[in-house]
C-alpha cells in the first residue's frame, strides 16, 4: 500500500468517526457508512473549504427529502419543504464534520482554518463536480448522504 | 432569568435554546441575535425590561461582527458586567477559545454538543454569577 493510500484510508476512517460523531450528539441518530452505488438526484448540497496547512474541500450533499428528514432531526421539530432552516441544518451538520474531521488531524496539520458552509441546489449530483478526492455514503434511519473530500 | 443567544444559524440557535431549556435553567425568554452587532444593541436597550439578561451564549464565527469583536465591544461599552458568557465553537478552533476567555467569555462549548454537555458547562456559571 502507497503513503498515499495509507493517508487516505486515515482520512476515511477520521470522517466516519466524526460523521458519527455528530449525528450521535447532535441528533441522537446512530449513523454508518452505507455501501451504495449510482447518484443522487437532485440534491442540495452545504460546501466548506479548508486552506491553511490543509487546502481542499469538505462537501456533504443529499437529496431534498433526506435534507429535510435531517434537519428535523436536528430542530426535533416538523420542516415543510423549501423551509430555509433544511439548507441551514446541512451547512450547519457540514461544519461540524469539517470541524471534527479537522480536529482529529495531527497538531500540524489541524493549523488549517475552516470557511462557512456555502448552500446550494443542483439538479444532479453531477453538477456538483466531485470527480477527484474521495467520497462516502452514509445511512441514519432510512435515510442515506454524500459526503466528499477533496485535497 | 433570561438568556441571549448569538449565532448566524437560526438552526443553531433553535437548538441551543431547546438544549438551555432542558438544562433546568428557569428560563423565562430568549432573546436571539444572528450577530455580535445586533447582540450589542440588545444589550444597550435591555434596560426596561424587569428581567435581566443573565446568560450570554455566543458562536465565534459570524458575519458584520463576530464574537471575539462583540465581546471586546462589550467590555469596552461596559455592557451586561457580570453575566456570564459562554462561547459556542466548531472543534478543533482552540486558540479561538483562548482569545475569546481572555476577552472575558467564561467558558466554552465545542460543537458537537449534547443537551447533558450544555447543563453542565452553563448551570455552574449560572450559579455562581
Amino acid at each position: 500500500m502507497t503513503a498515499w493510500q495509507t493517508s487516505q484510508l486515515d482520512w476515511i476512517g477520521r470522517l466516519d468517526s466524526a460523521v458519527s460523531e455528530v449525528f450521535g450528539m447532535m441528533l441522537e441518530r446512530d449513523c454508518s457508512p452505507a455501501d451504495i452505488t449510482g447518484a443522487i438526484a437532485p440534491c442540495i448540497s452545504a460546501r466548506i473549504l479548508f486552506s491553511g496547512a490543509i487546502r481542499g474541500e469538505c462537501v456533504l450533499f443529499a437529496s431534498e427529502s433526506v435534507a429535510q428528514a435531517t434537519a428535523e432531526a436536528l430542530l426535533g421539530t416538523p420542516s415543510e419543504p423549501g423551509d430555509p432552516m433544511t439548507g441551514d441544518a446541512i451547512g450547519e451538520l457540514c461544519n461540524m464534520i469539517a470541524g471534527g474531521w479537522k480536529s482529529k488531524l495531527g497538531s500540524d496539520e489541524a493549523g488549517c482554518a475552516i470557511s462557512p458552509p456555502t448552500i446550494g441546489t443542483h439538479d444532479s449530483e453531477m453538477d456538483l463536480n466531485l470527480e477527484d478526492g474521495f467520497r462516502r455514503f452514509y445511512r441514519f434511519e432510512c435515510h442515506v448522504f454524500g459526503v466528499h473530500m477533496n485535497f | 432569568m433570561r438568556a441571549l443567544i448569538i449565532d448566524d444559524s437560526a438552526v443553531m440557535r433553535k437548538v441551543i435554546e431547546r438544549a438551555l431549556r432542558q438544562s433546568g435553567l428557569d428560563l423565562t425568554e430568549v432573546v436571539q441575535a444572528s450577530n455580535g452587532e445586533e447582540a450589542l444593541e440588545i444589550l444597550r436597550t435591555d434596560t426596561t425590561s424587569p428581567t435581566k439578561i443573565g446568560l450570554i451564549i455566543s458562536d465565534i464565527n459570524m458575519p458584520v461582527m463576530d464574537g471575539l469583536q462583540f465581546l471586546e465591544a462589550k467590555r469596552d461599552q461596559q455592557l451586561a458586567v457580570g453575566v456570564p458568557v459562554v462561547m459556542i465553537t466548531t472543534e478543533g478552533s482552540e486558540p479561538f477559545v483562548l482569545r475569546a476567555i481572555a476577552a472575558g467569555a467564561q467558558g466554552y462549548i465545542c460543537k458537537p454538543f449534547t443537551a447533558e454537555q450544555v447543563k453542565a458547562r452553563v448551570v455552574p456559571l449560572i450559579e455562581a454569577a
